[in-house]
């Protein structure tokens, strides 16, 4: 399907979406955060692999990073709340990057398909070096009553062996 | 640098761990050499290729192999080095191929790795006269097996048997790898990097229960899994058997079939795993009442076995993951962190298995991400100059004087030795097998040695 032109309005309320969603993210005001998300809610992010010859299916079959339904992303900013989550205690500093965002019309009545480059920069402590994710999400967006929400994401990763100590954040 | 590596082993076997044998790179050279040059190190499951032509890249260390199925169905590992100039004939990570290309000259291999092609043949190695094709093949390791459906492989030409280095802790690793007669379907790996040393990660899952109600703290609070507070921790077993040893919860009293079912497998595999299991595999579990949870072989492969709550319903469903703490330095490990689920499970099993293990272990898992942090920082901290002076306190379940503060478990069923309660007899055990190799000993067939002194 073709582009919604960027100079369209929809194009510009889609990525200032976005925009809002990263503040959120490294902010970390994840229940503001969890209220972007429809009841069915699939959020993916396939393990990346090398192939030959193409990039077409780079992904490992039958295998994430991440699977989540509402309950398990509520689970992880639930246990983000505890004070014990010591992975992001201290928390790292983040910056999450949004680029060339990309809006088509979806499949329902007042859905999208919205595809967005992200950069993710992470610091730790202060005598590590930082790290960062590279990857591509593509987002079904709905828009409700009280603005979009996202009813699906899949987040393909550039890497096939990530360089961060774990997920404990969010793309 | 280190001084006398007979002096960090007799350290190390009475409990007493030298800091920078987590992060010194001579103390890793020797690894390399005498510890992942020799043991038996896991590579694949046969369900990762199970078409002809399936291969999966795997790495011993800085040794690249393709484990690939080839057209008549044998397994085959081969060093993944072109005989001509050296380049990766392979450098997908993950496909299906008859023939294996170098992309230098173009010399192809069949996937059983005998040379198949050379360009010019004639031309420029006057044929059969310079070169003969048939007889070439790409190398594999000396020694080679598997053990239900676990690919092996040693560098080592005077390695054991596999089965002789598995040694009693097959009885172990049964619980995990083999619960039909189908055995394991293995999905994954996920792969990451963490800046901690190998060893870290090996231990903690051999048998370090007394982290899991202060580090996981958060996951029983979130009603993620309801079984590592202190007070339920402390009951389980630890044992240890010949190359390995992990960690178990002890389940409420029940006949066999109530304990599976209550760590929420179904019924159709409970039979199957009494199918399976011998009657003192089964006893572990129904008489003494102990359900295996981590474990790890010496020297970088370890288990997990929980069963946390995956929805709002309180659908409680257990989940094996397999994993591998590949060394990229002293202070740098990747992670390869595998899905395991049994082939004749139900299909909505396999399903609800997979979420438990994403939601608990792997890359992104809530369990893992809490220890992770610990690893790295130990690792860091491991870097400095104080602590080669600092010899870490790894003597808990033994007095002052290293007499044991308990008596093992009477009547365990299993082999080797177990305990309850708090402890590291497991991670000392580790470590002493690790000493005997890094000393060039062979702790697999010495007479007069024991992971596992009382």
């Amino acid at each position: 399907m073709e582009m919604i032109p960027y100079t369209n309005d929809t194009h510009q309320e889609v990525h200032q979406f976005l925009v809002v969603e990263a503040e959120l993210l490294d902010s970390r005001r994840y229940q503001d955060w969890l209220n972007l998300f429809t009841e069915d809610i699939v959020y993916r992010m396939p393990v990346r692999v090398t192939k030959a010859h193409t990039l077409e299916g780079s992904v490992l079959y039958g295998m994430d990073h991440f699977d989540e339904d509402l309950y398990s992303l509520k689970k992880r900013v639930q246990r983000f709340e505890t004070e014990h989550a010591w992975t992001e205690d201290p928390p790292s500093r983040t910056r999450h990057f949004v680029t060339n965002v990309r809006v088509y019309p979806g499949e329902g009545d007042g859905e999208f398909r919205v595809k967005s480059y992200v950069l993710l920069f992470r610091s730790r402590g202060d005598t590590r070096d930082p790290d960062f994710l590279s990857a591509e999400r593509t987002d079904v967006l709905r828009r409700s009553d009280s603005g979009f929400k996202i009813a699906n994401r899949e987040i393909l990763v550039d890497e096939s062996v990530l360089k961060t100590q774990n997920l404990a954040v969010f793309l | 640098m280190f001084t006398d590596i007979s002096e960090i082993v007799a350290d190390v076997d009475r409990g007493m761990i030298p800091a920078n044998v987590y992060s010194d790179e001579e103390i890793f050279e020797l690894e390399k050499e005498r510890v992942f040059g020799r043991a038996w190190m896991f590579l694949a499951h046969e369900s990762e290729v199970p078409e002809p032509g399936d291969y999966v890249l795997r790495r011993i260390l800085d040794d690249s192999f393709i484990v690939v199925r080839d057209d008549a169905g044998q397994i085959r590992v081969l060093f993944n080095m072109c005989l001509h100039r050296g380049m990766q004939v392979c450098r997908a990570e993950v496909g299906n191929a008859s023939f294996f290309r170098c992309p230098y000259h173009a010399w192809t291999y069949k996937n059983t790795g005998q040379l198949n092609g050379v360009p010019y043949h004639k031309d420029a190695y006057g044929g059969k006269r310079g070169l003969l094709k048939e007889e070439m093949n790409l190398l594999s390791p000396p020694s080679v097996d598997s053990y239900n459906g676990m690919i092996f492989a040693s560098l080592d030409e005077d390695a054991p048997s596999l089965d002789e280095y598995l040694g009693d802790f097959k009885f172990f690793l049964d619980f995990y790898t083999r619960q039909s007669e189908e055995g394991l379907e293995v999905t994954g790996p996920q792969r990451w990097r963490i800046r901690a040393n190998w060893k870290i990660g090996a231990e903690n899952f051999a048998g370090d229960t007394y982290h899991t109600p202060h580090t996981h703290q958060s996951v029983v609070e979130v009603g993620l899994f309801r079984e590592p507070k202190a007070s339920k921790r402390k009951l389980g077993a630890l044992y240890f058997a010949d190359i390995g040893g992990g960690t178990t919860y002890h389940l409420p009293p029940g006949s066999f079939d109530e304990k599976v079912a209550y760590v929420g497998y179904p019924e159709s595999m409970i039979e199957g795993m009494k199918e399976m299991w011998s009657p003192e595999q089964q006893a572990m579990i129904s008489e003494a009442g102990f359900m295996p949870s981590a474990a790890t072989i010496l020297p970088n492969l370890s288990f997990v076995h929980n069963w946390p709550q995956i929805n709002e319903d309180g659908l409680v469903v257990p989940f094996i993951s397999i994993r591998q703490w590949q060394p990229v330095s002293a202070t740098e490990t990747e992670v390869y962190s595998w899905f395991a689920v049994d082939k004749e499970a139900p299909d909505w099993y396999k399903k609800a298995s997979y979420k438990a293990y994403l939601m608990c272990f792997g890359s992104s898992g809530m369990f893992e991400q809490d220890d992770v942090e610990n690893w790295t920082s130990i690792t860091t901290v491991a870097k400095g100059q104080l602590a080669k002076r600092l010899k870490l306190h790894s003597r808990m379940g033994l007095d002052r004087e290293g007499e044991l503060l308990h008596e093992p478990v009477e009547n365990w069923p299993g082999p080797g030795r177990a305990f309850t309660g708090f402890g590291e007899y497991n991670q000392r055990s580790l470590l002493r097998l690790w000493g005997q190799y890094m000393l060039g000993n062979d702790p697999v067939r010495a007479k007069d040695f024991t992971p596992t002194p009382l």
